[in-house]
């Protein structure tokens, strides 16, 4: 190891190479629960930089873990014990926009809300909007897919990456996808998107901007039950009218956010719906009404609608706060991602909400309702003897009844370490095995990102060539 | 061997972090580095690794803190509300108990014991005036150089210190000024600007003899048994006061932090001038100019914006003077002055100060506003002699006097 750091700093310089046990431990983590370990973290600033660190890992039998900003809840970060960890928040450059068409190639340390920023004078934004949108980077959104609030109607990360440059496991760097509509050949820019690092690095990335709205407007609709904002949110959609983002909240999740940011959440009423209409003013005025109605005769106790932009930023910011407001309740938490049919929203929730007494654990809710896209939300103190323990076994039981209601694992998060055993839940071995040999096309020997994505044993059958 | 001091952070302080990152954008350090261990989140992970007894507070340790500005922006995003200020004083003293080296014991002696000698800040302003008089001050070398940003200093050093104004007919009460360490001898236009406008309100102001630097420098740089002291001595300065203004933003951050605990809490009486002065202007007691004096753009001292959270009075002064205040930052970020900061981490402390420099010159505003003196400093520093730099209450009593003679006429 001592001569892989000698390499890499020859490379890199002093300042970008970093082995002291204080800097592992920083590095170790993302805002999740586990903890991992990597002997080595490096800072390249560029895609030369990354092929090169690359090769020398290669060269020392190093695993590689790529690392934005390490706002990653389910581990796919978190570097397996002995892995070079390769930081990517240096290449943070906008290289072009172009307005016309509407693209730009980043750097995958860029921003996401910086990137949104960079284009507002042109009248454009990066419609994928995670909750930790003011610091998580481009290249973590590709890495899983990143959805967010606004995905509702613009579709999660994937439908807006055009393309990327790639540095492969072996240390060379290719492009895969590219600025035409269709691009020929297979669709390798989809494979990428939700990889999770383990099909190569991402050292710059295609993405497609879209156009800022004339118009928007937030709603804040409360009800006195969880079935009946279940129930307006499905109305609403089967009315055809799909708003820009739908999320609920419940009473406990409202109680934190309101301490946090007073934006006049109602801390009374057992749940909140939070609707996004943006459009043509003549749009968002029908889809206002419209959404009133359904909530009004969905037993919604008040509705409020904030058209003034500082007014749904106040209500957006509690929104986005809500993974770290919970921190009042208690010092740990653990956030689920699963999804569910729209249908069964209420009844999956009544169910987590058993389970969580069953537990004896202290439970919230805030979730993209919309897409069925529920996040429980576990709030604990991991000193307390078993916690841990009894927290991650009631939210395997929450996966485990989202996927009985005809669901799934993971709608945004990614699987990282926290979801992979799970996957056998949802896909057959030979589901997995096709994905396995996936994998094993990217990466011959499993040196990138290992032990996330696929259970071991994924590669159960022997169909590969001899 | 984890913490040795009462001044550690606890565990409560650090259990308050979840690890959400939403603190990584805002702080300057990893904005220009990118590194977890440059960012509130990795700092807080360091003291809870020591905390823990998984890591010691060793060179490295002592390192990632003192990279921190102690800016504070990262409170203000915070959704789990850690008080980082406080953790990240704890974490410095207990790195000056520990790790004993020439270059701290230095900012110690400097910030901990000289700052309260009335006679050393003395002796220090008689000589940076005299550099200033014959012209060697922008040619002096390092940590010297810093005097380019002061302003000039009179000869005789002025001091508010045992005086006391009274206003023009009978008092409606009596406020206390804080005189400070080197505001005294170095930003007096302040204090006159202050004072005078408290009596032009009808108010008595004192300047109590036995007060001292509050002591904010000190903490910063972990001198916590030093800052202490001088909190203590303070507290029995202004005993008997209802109102403490305090026209340095570090300064009264700091005393409302600090000063508090017993019943007649000093933090609880301690008001900022620009809170004072808007408030006097809204209630009608102070007058609102209508001149138009053009732009001033506005350098939000991150121990107002950020540790006070005040936002809106700088600016409704500045508009009651007939300025028009010019934005130059969302995010409040901060200039790079940081206190002694300027003097440990030049090349990061200059980054800063270029960055804040640009976004003042962007604006062709030809004054800024800041309301604290060192961030007065970098300002001046950064910029050129075209461009005024001061404290939006010295702007507003400009007009208000300037209002006055014309009324005179």
């Amino acid at each position: 190891m001592a001569r892989a750091v000698d390499e890499l700093t020859a490379l890199l310089g002093d300042d970008r190479v970093r082995d002291h046990p204080l800097d592992q431990h920083l590095f170790a983590k993302d805002a999740g629960l586990r903890r991992g370990g990597a002997p080595i973290v490096v800072f390249p600033e560029s895609s030369d930089e990354v092929a090169a660190v690359v090769k020398i890992a290669g060269a020392h039998g190093m695993p590689i873990v790529a690392r934005g900003a390490g706002t990653g809840l389910a581990g796919g970060a978190v570097p397996q014990e002995g892995s070079l960890l390769v930081v990517l928040t240096r290449m943070n450059r906008i290289f072009e926009i172009d307005e016309v068409g509407r693209t730009a190639w980043v750097g995958p340390g860029v921003v996401n809300l910086d990137l949104s920023e960079a284009t507002a004078d042109r009248g454009l934004h990066f419609a994928p909007d995670p909750s930790s949108q003011s610091a998580c980077t481009i290249g973590g959104n590709v890495a899983t897919n990143a959805g967010g609030p606004h995905c509702l109607a613009e579709g999660s990360t994937v439908a807006h990456i055009l393309g990327v440059e790639l540095v492969t496991a072996d240390g060379s760097t290719v492009i895969l996808g590219g600025e035409a509509p269709d691009t020929p050949g297979y669709d390798l820019r989809g494979v990428i998107v939700g990889s999770e690092g383990t099909l190569g690095i991402v050292t710059k990335v295609l993405v497609r901007l879209t156009e800022n709205h004339l118009d928007a407007a937030t709603l804040l609709m409360a009800f006195d039950t969880i079935e009946d904002a279940a129930r307006t949110v499905s109305e609403v959609i089967a009315a055809g009218v799909v708003p820009a983002a739908l999320e609920m909240m419940d009473k406990p999740m409202c109680v934190a956010v309101e301490n946090f940011v007073q934006a006049g959440y109602p801390t009374d009423a057992a749940a909140v719906l939070l609707a996004d209409v943006l459009g043509h003013p003549a749009g968002t005025a029908a889809s206002i009404e419209l959404l009133s109605d359904i909530a009004v005769r969905n037993g919604a106790t008040s509705v409020r609608v904030a058209t003034d932009e500082s007014e749904r930023a106040l209500l957006w910011k509690g929104r986005k706060s809500a993974f770290g407001a919970i921190a009042q309740a208690a010092p740990d938490y653990y956030l689920n991602d699963t999804v569910v049919p729209r249908t069964r929203i209420a009844e999956v929730i009544s169910k987590t909400y058993e389970i969580a007494e069953r537990y004896d654990i202290t439970l919230m809710n805030v979730f993209h309702a919309g897409d069925g896209n529920l996040h429980p939300l576990v709030s604990f103190d991991a000193a307390e003897p078993g916690m841990t323990e009894r927290v991650v076994a009631a939210a395997r039981e929450m996966v485990t009844v989202a996927v009985a209601a005809g669901g799934t694992l993971s709608g945004e998060h990614g699987i990282g370490f926290e979801k992979r055993d799970l996957m056998s839940s949802v896909f057959s071995p030979e589901d997995l095995d096709a994905q396995a040999r996936l994998r094993e096309a990217f990466d011959q020997d499993g040196v990138l990102n290992p032990g996330k994505v696929l259970p071991e044993g994924s590669r159960c059958f022997d169909w590969g060539p001899a | 061997m984890g913490w040795v001091t009462e001044w550690a952070p606890t565990k409560v302080e650090l259990d308050a972090c979840i690890d959400c990152g939403l603190c990584l954008p805002v702080c300057p350090t990893f904005q220009l580095t990118g590194d977890e261990a440059a960012s509130p989140r990795g700092r807080l992970t360091a003291m809870r690794a020591v905390d823990e007894g998984i890591m010691v507070v060793d060179e490295r340790f002592g390192e990632i803190m003192d990279f921190c500005l102690q800016c504070r922006a990262c409170e203000v995003v915070c959704p789990s509300m850690v008080p980082f200020g406080r953790a990240m004083e704890g974490a410095k003293a207990e790195v000056v108990a520990q790790l004993p080296d020439a270059r701290r014991a230095f900012k110690r002696s400097v910030f901990g014991r000289a700052l309260r000698v009335r006679g050393l800040v003395t002796m220090a302003s008689w000589m940076a005036a005299g550099a200033q008089r014959t012209g060697i001050a922008p040619r002096l070398p390092g940590l010297l150089g810093r005097i380019a940003g002061l302003r000039p200093i009179p000869i005789p050093v002025p001091s508010t210190r045992g005086r006391t104004w009274d206003p023009d007919g009978i008092p409606k009460g009596t406020i206390a000024l804080f005189s400070g360490c080197v505001m005294d001898p170095w930003f007096s236009e302040v204090h006159v600007a202050v004072i005078q406008l408290l009596r032009t309100a009808g108010f008595r102001v004192v300047a109590p003899e036995k007060q001292t630097c509050c002591g904010a420098l000190a903490a910063h740089e972990g001198a916590a048994y030093d800052a202490a002291d001088m909190v203590e001595r303070n507290v029995q300065a202004f005993e008997g006061f209802d109102t403490v203004v305090v026209d340095a933003a570090g300064c009264s951050a700091h005393l409302k932090a600090h000063a508090g605990g017993d019943g007649a809490s000093l933090a609880a009486r301690v008001v900022d001038a620009t809170e004072l002065v808007a408030s006097l202007i809204a209630e009608g007691s102070l007058p609102t100019i209508d001149v138009d004096r053009g732009p001033v753009a506005i350098q939000d001292p991150c121990h107002l914006r950020h540790a006070q959270r005040i936002v809106d009075e700088p600016r409704a002064i500045l508009r009651a003077a007939g300025y028009q205040p010019v934005e130059i930052d969302t995010h409040g970020m901060c200039c790079g002055a940081a206190g002694a900061y300027q003097l440990s981490h030049p090349e990061t402390s200059d980054e800063l100060g270029r960055r804040k420099a640009d976004q003042v010159r962007t604006t062709g505003a030809k004054i800024v506003a800041s309301a604290n003196p060192g961030c007065e400093m970098q300002l001046r520093t950064h910029l050129d002699a075209t461009v005024r730099v001061a404290h939006p209450v010295e702007l507003y009593w400009e007009a208000v006097s300037e209002a006055r003679v014309i009324a005179g006429n």
